[in-house]
């Protein structure tokens, strides 16, 4: 996995935004820490959106086996994440409380982050 | 409605590739390309610092100077970093300022609905609009006020009060904003009521063959 976010590196569907600054794996229960983290503290106010997905899976041999025997099993689902890639979003809620909100979110995950409101581009 | 008309100096760009971009860059420079008028396209170089700050005041319309040729040109796209924090490119086209031209103007929504206090849950769709207007009218951006939003209620592209000379070219039935109740959330009971995972059944496992079943009933 190399480079930064050429895509999926916009606010999209909410009004705010937590964007990545790192590259790294963020499992599915890193995901959904933050989405709990998030839904938490909203009370049912405002609405999540949940940019990323665990496609990829991840082996691995238990411990004291040997090599060899054929592929492992799978031991986690990942995201990759790239530097840029906007990971959660929350709309229907005011600045101060989406960036509570996404300041818990951001304790969850593995990578460094950053709050990121809608509208960048011009047309 | 941004009246001021910026004037940007500027100039022609002759070393092209992204090495070039990338030092120009580091210059505190911005590669930009001149079109339009069914001239020929013209590649320059602009100051980064005056160019974003006419951006993030509102300027559309830019008065460029390159190499002592004024032109008018208003902004077409601009692309940003991977962090959309720093401009990168500009695509900047050729206008007369009698002419009229399509541009996405940003929406603010003014005001608290009526519905939020009820409970509702307001859910933007769309936060700009395409309209056609005269290139010295470009409004920067047009305010939709959603006091009067009730629960389940919506407005639509056709609901919105534009300047005058402005004409809507987004789709008039374009979903802008929509105040709804917060979906139900998931009974938990449900969930505890499901039963323990049963252990999946092993495939590898080996299978007695049928003389050692046989030894095992002898054994018992």
């Amino acid at each position: 996995m190399k480079g930064n976010a050429c895509r999926m590196n916009y606010v999209a569907f909410g009004e705010y935004g937590l964007q990545s600054l790192e590259m790294s794996w963020v499992t599915g229960k890193q995901i959904e820490a933050g989405r709990v983290a998030a839904s938490h503290f909203l009370e049912r106010v405002g609405k999540v959106y949940i940019r990323i997905f665990p496609h990829k899976s991840i082996t691995k041999k238990p411990l004291e086996t040997r090599m060899g025997k054929g592929k492992a099993e799978v031991e986690q689902w990942v995201a990759c994440v790239k530097p840029g890639m906007v990971m959660f979003e929350i709309g229907g809620v005011s600045e101060d409380v989406a960036k509570r909100a996404l300041a818990r979110v951001s304790h969850k995950m593995p990578v460094r982050c950053r709050l990121v409101t809608r509208g960048h581009t011009i047309g | 409605m941004v009246s001021k008309e910026m004037v940007l100096k500027a100039r022609a760009r002759k070393e092209f590739g992204s090495k070039n971009a990338a030092k120009t860059r580091l210059a505190g420079r911005i590669p930009a390309i001149v079109y339009g008028h069914g001239q020929k396209p013209e590649a320059i170089v602009l100051d980064e610092h005056d160019f974003a700050e006419g951006i993030h005041h509102g300027h559309r319309l830019f008065d460029v100077e390159v190499d002592g040729k004024r032109e008018k040109l208003l902004v077409k796209d601009v692309q940003f970093d991977y962090l959309g924090r720093k401009i990168i490119h500009a695509d900047l086209i050729r206008v007369d300022l009698s002419e009229r031209v399509k541009v996405q103007v940003r929406l603010v929504f003014k005001g608290t609905p009526v519905g939020a206090q009820e409970g509702g849950l307001l859910e933007e769709h769309l936060d700009r609009m395409e309209i056609e207007c005269a290139v010295t009218d470009i409004p920067e951006s047009i305010d939709v006020s959603v006091k009067g939003l009730k629960v389940g209620d919506s407005l639509h592209a056709r609901d919105v009060q534009l300047p005058q000379g402005v004409k809507l070219i987004t789709g008039p039935n374009a979903l802008l904003i929509a105040c709804h109740l917060p979906a139900a959330p998931v009974v938990e009971e449900a969930a505890a009521a499901v039963e323990e995972p049963i252990a999946p059944e092993v495939i590898t496992e080996r299978k007695p063959k049928e003389g050692e079943e046989e030894t095992e009933e002898e054994k018992k």
